[in-house]
C-alpha cells in the first residue's frame, strides 16, 4: 500500500505539474495578441493541460487498482 | 468575460500549486473533491474558455492585420475611393469596424468548419516554415454567399435590375459578385502605397 501511495503522490505531483505548466502558457497566449498565440494555445497549452488531466485521472484508476489488490 | 478565464486559471493554479507541493493530502475525502476540482473540472473549463476567448479574439480586425501578410489588406480598408468594396463596406460600418475581415470571410480559414480551420494551419505553416503566396488567393475562390448572407432580401439589392436579372446565378455561385465588370475593386492590396487614403476624422 505504501508503495502505491508514492506511485499515486508521484502521479498526482506529474499532473499538477503539466496543468500548472499548461495553464501559465495559457495565460501568456491570453496577454499576447499575435495569430501564433492561437498556435500556442491550441497546440501546447492544451496539450499540457489535456495530459495532466489524463494523468490525474490515471492516478485515480491506479488508486482503485491498488485498493482492489490489497482488499484481494 | 477574460476577467473570469483568467480568474479561473488562477484558481486552478493554486489548486495545482497545492496537489504539487502536499500530494498527501489527497488521502481525505473532502481533499479529494478538491482535487478532482482543481485536477480535472477547472482545467477542462479553462481549455474550454481559452478556446473560446481565442476563437472570439480571431474574429478582430486588428487580429487579422497582426499577420505581416495581411498588413496591406488591413490599409485597403482606408482607400479613399467608394469603388473598393471592403474600403466602402469598412468606413461606412456596412460592416463592423472591429469584426470587418471577418463578416465577409466567415468561411474563411480558422472562422469555418473544421475543413477551414486545417486550412488555416496551412497558411501559419506557409507563414513561419515555408512561404506565403503571393497575391494571397481564398481557395475556392469568393462565395458569393459571403455578400448575399447581409445583400439577399434588401430592397435596392433585389429591385438592382441587374441583380434580378441573374439572381439564380448569383445565389448558385455561377457568377461571382467580385467578377470583371461587376464589383471587381476589392482590396488592391499590391497598390494601396500607390493610392490615396482616408483618415477617420479628417
Amino acid at each position: 500500500m505504501k508503495l502505491s501511495q508514492i506511485g499515486i503522490e508521484r502521479l498526482f505531483r506529474i499532473a499538477s505539474l503539466l496543468i500548472i505548466l499548461g495553464l501559465g502558457l495559457e495565460i501568456i497566449s491570453l496577454l499576447w495578441f499575435h495569430p501564433l498565440s492561437f498556435v500556442l494555445f491550441a497546440f501546447v497549452a492544451a496539450s499540457l493541460i489535456g495530459l495532466g488531466i489524463l494523468v490525474y485521472l490515471a492516478s485515480l484508476v491506479f488508486a482503485v487498482s491498488a485498493l482492489g489488490q490489497n482488499r484481494g | 468575460m477574460v476577467g473570469i478565464l483568467v480568474c479561473q486559471i488562477v484558481l486552478s493554479i493554486i489548486l495545482a500549486a497545492i496537489f504539487l507541493v502536499r500530494p498527501s493530502l489527497t488521502t481525505g475525502t473532502a481533499w479529494k473533491i478538491v482535487a478532482f476540482i482543481g485536477l480535472c473540472v477547472l482545467p477542462a473549463l479553462c481549455i474550454v474558455g481559452g478556446m473560446n476567448t481565442h476563437m472570439q479574439r480571431s474574429e478582430q480586425t486588428k487580429f487579422c492585420t497582426s499577420c505581416h501578410a495581411m498588413e496591406n489588406y488591413g490599409k485597403s480598408l482606408y482607400l479613399n475611393d467608394p469603388k473598393f468594396i471592403p474600403a466602402q463596406h469598412f468606413q461606412n460600418h456596412r460592416v463592423p469596424p472591429d469584426m470587418a475581415c471577418y463578416s465577409c470571410h466567415t468561411d474563411y480559414t480558422i472562422y469555418g468548419p473544421l475543413k477551414d480551420k486545417l486550412k488555416g494551419m496551412t497558411r501559419i505553416y506557409m507563414q513561419y516554415v515555408s512561404t506565403p503566396p503571393n497575391p494571397i488567393t481564398i481557395p475556392g475562390g469568393f462565395q458569393n454567399a459571403q455578400c448575399l448572407h447581409c445583400h439577399a432580401g434588401a430592397r435596392g439589392f433585389e429591385e438592382n435590375p441587374v441583380h434580378s436579372a441573374m439572381m439564380s446565378t448569383l445565389t448558385s455561385n455561377q457568377l461571382s459578385c467580385i467578377s470583371s465588370g461587376c464589383h471587381d475593386s476589392v482590396h488592391a492590396a499590391s497598390q494601396v502605397d500607390h493610392l490615396k487614403m482616408w483618415s477617420p476624422g479628417q
